[in-house]
């Protein structure tokens, strides 16, 4: 589908369109410069918060000493200055400010990074799960899970108690997705350490590494055992990675970091902050969708499966916390996956590039096809048949399936996505099969008892699944030579024989 | 030889007087101390139920449980030294008491845990401005600021070289007794809320409370 709309569309006007789509939903070619005037900043209270944390907090103000921040003059207050009337102001010293910058904070500024973050699924990270967390983190562990996990990485919703301290269940907290007292969402602090905020920092993998790494997504791993990484380890002082400007392909070409596909400006891609806006695939869902992005007049964006009608520009849409916005443009998947083909192909040739994209996906189809889609109408139909309670995780094959999709599955897929041979077969599919026939398969077998037939096996009728009917397939592989061949008067060749 | 002798106007009565009323007065003395002493000890402030609500954070608080073993009363921080200033001080404090006993009848009853709490923070409020009229003089009796060198490397050049211009109170708040924020951002909404979480009431019950429904 996606190569005859590319045949469809005239190259040169295709490329354009993006471009602009591009443009419309990220920003200049980098990090934009700040608009806000210089007047604006270098609040007169900045120099005795200085003053007294280099002696209270020596290690802080040091950071901030070495950061862009203090050489343009932008100091304590700048950031943490608070209007009395926000939830989390508070006196300190004489002058009222906030412990927690936001986005928003930050935003006065970086108006266009704030801008392109909020909306982003690096945002949204809590809100997405908030209704999810409790089954597994309350439930099968205990709260206490929730700050030190959890929200760690998904970001909390920051609790300001009546007497004007932050509830120690909701802070320190610098997930991404957190929910900030002013409303908005994020943290910058998540990727842009505090307080030197060093954009070298921020365009090392190790920035990710917090969040992206361990069973479910592990895009360390991944990255570091790829090409990729291993390039990008062996010539890291060739990265440039403390450029102003880092344009892959002109301001550095040595390798890629997650920054550079996911985020960066490369060629005449823009950079975005909007870091999955070149993701045309879900790939941490039970089963992976091809994803638009809708993004709405007032910044909020969406993120609909492609297989649902795709939303005109200047229609009402529902956006996710029930309100109508009104579509200004939607990214399709083939769309997005085009932008991040143009990463690519700073480095590789467009066939390469697309033939690469040919396997990732034939892989998130298969794990599709094969188990994802099987297992989840296996575990409708255990539920819906009262077979299954409705609590999850009180029982054994609830686990099991959780990580056929949501570890083994989505190692697979990430895997494939970021060319590790590894973890797309050892660490990803070959367990999601080991588990779907050695655990899943017979623990649902198990539970549907005399309705096996239309519980189970009515699922496993895909030609993956049809290598089991044949018995007969000998190999090697388990270390037993083939068995002899069974069919009369054929003679094994006599050179066979003495080799035996 | 010469007879000393006491003026004329020195009659048996004004002798007597003066004997009397010079014993008066230093028995008066002794006693406003004595009532001062006695009027500024824990056991008494503790009498009125309504202070135990006070008393049960300083409890946890270094005031109460210091390191050194010295232990600062509520009258160590909360009235003036010297006697006269003391006294001031009790006769100021007795409104708290009529306050206590109205409530006994009639207006908020302070001993209610849910309206002491709802109170508190206006209480805080004029606690922090009763110190900083008087430039933290209580926190003086104690705490010297060229003597204080703290367990961290930086604690003595802050107070040496940024307390200037500066009173204790003004950074030292929400030591001993339930935090409440600063007057310039307190939100009354909030801490109703907080109340009402705490003690499992319907929300907007604070504020019928305050209103004194």
């Amino acid at each position: 589908m996606h190569d005859r709309r590319l045949s469809r569309c005239p190259q040169g006007l295709c490329r354009c369109a993006l471009l602009i789509l591009a443009l419309l939903v990220s920003g200049p070619l980098w990090a934009a410069k700040v608009k806000l005037d210089a007047s604006e900043w270098g609040h007169p209270a900045g120099a005795d918060c200085v003053s007294c944390h280099t002696k209270a907090s020596a290690g802080l103000t040091q950071q901030w000493h070495e950061s862009a921040h203090q050489k343009a003059g932008v100091n304590c207050m700048d950031c943490h200055r608070a209007d009395r009337s926000e939830p989390d102001a508070r006196e300190h010293e004489g002058q009222v400010i906030a412990t927690i910058v936001s986005p928003k904070d930050c935003g006065r500024c970086h108006t266009q990074e704030y801008e392109e973050q909020q909306g982003s699924v690096h945002a949204e990270a809590h809100a997405l799960i908030e209704e999810r967390v409790p089954a597994l983190a309350h439930n099968f562990t205990g709260a206490a899970m929730q700050a030190a996990g959890c929200d760690q990485c998904h970001g909390s919703r920051v609790k300001v108690r009546g007497d004007g301290t932050l509830d120690p269940a909701t802070w320190p907290n610098s997930g991404i997705g957190r929910i900030n007292p002013d409303g908005s969402k994020g943290s910058c602090s998540a990727c842009h350490g505090r307080h030197r905020f060093s954009k070298a920092q921020a365009r090392e993998p190790e920035a990710c590494v917090r969040c992206h790494a361990g069973p479910d997504s592990p895009d360390k791993e991944i990255f570091e055992a790829s090409k990729h990484g291993m390039i990008y380890v062996a010539e890291r002082d060739r990265m440039n990675l403390g450029a102003d400007e880092w344009v892959a392909g002109r301001d550095y070409t040595a390798a890629p970091t997650c920054v550079t596909c996911h985020m960066g400006a490369a060629g005449k891609l823009p950079a975005t902050h909007d870091v999955g806006l070149r993701n045309a695939w879900s790939l941490n869902s039970p089963v992976s969708e091809r994803q638009m992005l809708v993004i709405l007049e007032d910044g909020a964006k969406l993120e609909l499966p492609s297989s649902a009608p795709q939303p005109k520009r200047g229609s009402e849409i529902a956006k996710a916390d029930g309100n109508l916005g009104k579509v200004k443009a939607v990214a399709t998947p083939d769309r997005r996956r085009q932008a991040m083909n143009l990463v690519c192909q700073e480095c590789h040739g467009k066939a390469f590039t697309e033939a690469f994209m040919k396997q990732f996906d034939s892989v998130v189809e298969l794990f599709n096809t094969k188990f994802a889609i099987p297992a989840k109408a296996i575990m409708g139909e255990l539920y819906q048949r009262g077979l299954l309670t409705s609590t999850p995780f009180d029982e054994p094959i609830e686990l099991t399936y959780w990580e056929l999709w949501h570890d083994e599955g989505a190692r697979a897929r990430h895997g494939a996505s970021m060319a590790s041979p590894n973890h797309a077969w050892w660490e990803g599919m070959y367990l999601v099969g080991r588990n779907f026939y050695g655990r899943f398969l017979p623990e649902a077998r198990t539970l549907a008892g005399d309705q096996v037939a239309e519980v189970v096996e009515a699922h496993l009728q895909g030609e993956g699944h049809q290598w089991l009917v044949d018995p007969n397939q000998a190999s090697t592989i388990l270390g037993f030579a083939k068995p002899e061949p069974a069919a009369p008067g054929t003679e094994m060749p006599a050179d066979a024989r003495e080799a035996q | 030889m010469v007879r000393l002798r006491a003026p004329l106007f020195i009659t048996r009565h004004v002798l007597i007087a003066l004997v009397a009323g010079g014993l008066g007065g230093v028995l008066f003395m002794v006693f406003l101390m004595e009532f001062d002493h006695f009027t500024s000890s824990n056991e008494f402030c503790t009498t009125c139920h309504s202070m135990t609500f006070a008393d049960a954070f300083y409890q946890k608080s270094s005031h109460f449980n210091s390191a050194s073993g010295v232990r600062a009363s509520c009258g160590d921080c909360h009235v003036s030294e010297g006697v006269f200033a003391a006294t001031w001080d009790h006769a100021v404090g007795g409104k708290d008491l009529i306050k206590q006993l109205k409530g006994q009848l009639f207006g908020p009853d302070y001993d209610d845990p849910v309206v002491n709490a709802l109170h508190l923070p206006e209480a805080a409020f004029a606690a922090r401005e009763w110190f900083r009229k008087r430039d933290s003089a209580t926190c003086k009796r104690c705490h010297n600021l060229d003597a204080i060198q703290g367990k961290r490397g930086g604690t003595a050049a802050i107070h040496q070289e940024e307390a200037p211009g500066k009173t204790c109170i003004d950074c030292h708040y929400n030591l001993v007794h339930r935090p409440v924020p600063d007057q310039s951002t307190f939100k009354r909404e909030a801490w109703n809320q907080m109340v009402e979480e705490e003690f499992g009431l319907p929300a907007g019950r604070a504020a019928e409370l305050i209103a004194g429904h």
